[in-house]
């Protein structure tokens, strides 16, 4: 079942930086849970038509992460090295991918309970430069964009 | 990727408070340049920097009117940009509803675990 009002919002924040807002119909444990356990993520993390496998997450601060992404389109692996860790109210990680390796940006993740069961989770990402924060946005909308009408179709034929 | 250098030309255009005013008051109609500049209180030299940007990235055109040069707005619209903001959200969008299934599957998982507690007492 989707939830078709919760849509998350994105805005530019000066010059390098991105502000997502997205709120989650299930208590904060529960959607941090989703963010930091191994088994659940690969359940939602990435495409629907990619196969996510976690290769190594340690959510502590200190700790790595890396998961693999294998659709036909081919493969990709993201990663990163958790910044801090704060169990159920806040992460914070390095992000990459292996297209463009050593091109780092920091995400920030935290997790409000909005004390009516629901959860608001607010990212900020930030990066080096605007043309990285550029490039971050082009390889996810190539990746990204031809599934919206996917999901529409399974929508519709639900 | 020549659309997103014309994109990054567009962010560092708008990037500016003056010169998004600036593109509000040609919102409304042609200007020349003494006169975009005169309500912000800065110099005509100043004024036609920000105009030079706003005119790279598209975003305004100008032409010489006899001494004067007056400024409208350019060929390229907000629209490629919150276009490209869209696709950025839409990718996430995917990703976030899968979530939204997740919880929602555990929701049912937790509501049959507590019928089946329940049927076995």
């Amino acid at each position: 079942m989707t939830t078709s009002t919760n849509k998350a919002t994105v805005e530019l924040t000066g010059e390098t930086g991105m502000h997502i807002e997205r709120i989650f119909d299930a208590p904060r444990e529960r959607v941090f849970a989703a963010f930091t356990d191994p088994e659940l993520i690969p359940q939602w993390w990435g495409r629907r038509v990619d196969t996510t496998t976690v290769e190594q997450m340690d959510p502590v601060t200190g700790g790595d992460w890396r998961f693999r992404c294998e659709s036909p389109d081919g493969t990709i692996v993201f990663r990163g090295t958790f910044r801090e860790v704060t169990p159920v109210e806040r992460i914070s990680q390095t992000f990459e991918w292996d297209g463009m390796p050593g091109y780092v940006s920091v995400d920030n993740a935290t997790f409000v309970d909005l004390g009516d069961g629901r959860t608001k989770v607010v990212t900020d990402s930030l990066f080096f430069t605007k043309e990285e924060r550029e490039g971050m946005v082009e390889s996810g909308m190539e990746k990204g964009m031809n599934e919206t009408y996917e999901r529409l179709d399974e929508l519709l034929a639900s | 990727m020549v659309q997103y250098q014309q994109l990054d030309r567009t962010l560092a255009a708008l990037a500016d408070p003056t010169r998004r005013a600036v593109l509000e008051r040609l919102s409304q109609g042609a200007a020349s340049v003494t006169e975009l500049a005169e309500p912000f209180g800065i110099s005509l030299t100043g004024m036609k920097k920000h105009i030079r940007v706003l005119e790279e990235a598209g975003l305004v055109r100008t032409e010489k009117v006899g001494r004067t040069r007056r400024c409208e707005l350019g060929p390229r619209r907000l629209d490629d940009l919150s276009e490209w903001m869209e696709s950025y959200r839409r990718m996430l969008e995917e990703r976030y509803d899968r979530l939204d299934e997740l919880l929602a599957r555990q929701d049912r998982e937790l509501e049959n675990g507590n019928k089946n507690e329940g049927d076995t007492k």
